[in-house]
């Protein structure tokens, strides 16, 4: 399987630099981010991603150790609550606040971003994938989570079923507001745009899907057409 | 009879399942008052959902061990309270630890040699059955109650994976 390389390449069986107990052979960097490394491994037989966040040597070490924690807790928490709402997730395994590591089922297939961009799908297949994220959102959103970082790379496609699995609540948080959902959906529409500009409508069949699974859509709705406006606004000026 | 190897840990896990053990309340005597020597995981099978738990469990116990951290007085008990997905101890080995009541047993041992899986064979008065069984003699139901596993979550996944990342969360609550 192939897996998005968000920055560098893949080196291979580097061990934690977080004192972690538990080390891991065969570990494969998969990804390397701002703000964590995605290692590639087997836990419990199975195949398992281990997310590590890493401390920022610009804070202070106290500070950033508390914010980490508290980071990886809500990821964790979320996961759990997306599942709960019907959202497939990875299944968590493990997470370990002392190495600053979330253990997860891994999910074999690709990214939207991925598939997208090289243009591995037909029409009806993006009308499916899109159609299944604004379902998947609305249910997120009804049941009170904001994912936070909404872009084609934190959706996979799966393998086995096709089904859109989300990953990276890392900024994710709880909040039923229609304007933090609004911000949402904004940040989605500005990915899309950025990442996929070729393609058109992408965005439109997502809300159009949103709307018909989502029971506070008018509110939603609303509030993100007045976010779209501010963020316009904003732009134009400069 | 079957050994999982635990990653990351040079440690392995040998796990037995017993069916309609008569004892049950003897071999919970001996656990509380610590007669049971070596040590072993005495546990009720019904709230046992699959084998991913139970290796997650164990794994937890080995990290949290290694960091002098166990929230309970031995390491085969922490592998019990892991189970549970709860911080409530008593509640976790009430629920899953051997009790007057209990049918089924699943016993583990960590780095189990022979002459401990002989011992304890000679402890429980059940049948030996292959762990394939464990499936069939969990109580789902029951489980899937206490754990608060939706049928929204089960579209999603499988009970034993709604279990396992319940195990994974509770140190985040
Ligand atoms: N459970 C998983 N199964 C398969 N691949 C995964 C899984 N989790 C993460 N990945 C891969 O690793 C990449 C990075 O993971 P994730 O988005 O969670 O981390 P991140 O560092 O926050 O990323 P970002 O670069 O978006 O900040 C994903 O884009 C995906 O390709
Ligand atoms: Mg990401």
């Amino acid at each position: 399987m192939e897996v998005d390389r968000a920055a560098g390449e893949a080196s291979t069986s580097q061990p934690f630099d977080l004192e972690p107990i538990v080390r891991l052979e065969n570990c494969k960097l998969v990804s390397q981010g701002a703000e964590a490394r995605v290692w590639e491994t087997t836990f419990c037989g199975r195949p398992c991603i281990v997310k590590q966040r890493f401390s920022k040597k610009y804070r202070h070490p106290a500070l950033d150790r508390k914010l980490t924690v508290t980071r990886l807790k809500q990821e964790a928490r979320s996961v759990l609550r997306a599942r709960k709402a019907g959202v497939p997730t990875p299944a968590l395994y493990y997470v370990e606040l002392e190495a600053s590591s979330i253990y997860m089922e891994k999910v074999e297939g690709r990214s939207v971003r991925h598939l997208l961009q090289d243009g591995l799908l037909d029409d009806a297949g993006v009308a499916r994938v899109m159609a299944d994220v604004g379902r998947l959102l609305a249910l997120l959103h009804d049941g009170g989570l904001i994912h936070g970082d909404l872009t084609t790379s934190n959706m996979l496609v799966r393998e086995s079923d096709g089904a859109v699995v989300m990953i990276d609540f890392g900024l994710s948080y709880n909040s039923k507001l229609p304007e933090d959902k609004g911000v949402d959906l904004y940040v989605l529409e500005r990915a899309l745009t950025s990442a996929h500009s070729h393609l058109e409508g992408l965005f439109d069949q997502i809300l159009a899907s949103y709307k018909k699974h989502s029971k506070q859509w008018s509110a939603t709705f609303n509030r993100f057409a007045e976010v779209r406006l501010r963020g316009r606004k904003r732009t134009m000026v400069g | 009879m079957a050994s999982f190897e635990l990653e990351g840990h040079s440690s392995s896990l040998a796990v037995l399942l017993f069916r309609d053990v008569t004892n049950c309340k003897d071999l919970r005597q001996l656990v509380v008052s610590g007669r049971v020597n070596p040590e072993f995981a005495f546990i009720n099978a019904a709230g046992v959902l699959g084998l991913l738990p139970l290796q997650l469990a164990a794994h937890k116990a080995l990290t949290n061990n290694s960091r002098g951290r166990l929230v309970t007085k031995t390491l085969h008990a922490e592998l019990v309270y892991n189970l549970s997905g709860s911080k409530h101890i008593g509640e976790s080995f009430k629920r899953f630890g051997v009790g007057d009541d209990t049918r089924h047993l699943l016993v583990a041992r960590f780095d189990a040699a022979p002459e401990d899986l002989a011992y304890v064979r000679g402890l429980v008065r059940g049948a030996e059955v292959p762990l394939e069984q464990l499936a069939d003699l969990a109580d789902g139901g029951a489980a899937a109650k206490f754990f608060k596993i939706g049928d929204h979550e089960l579209a999603v996944g499988s009970a034993e994976e709604a279990v396992a990342c319940r195990i994974a969360v509770r140190d985040c609550l």
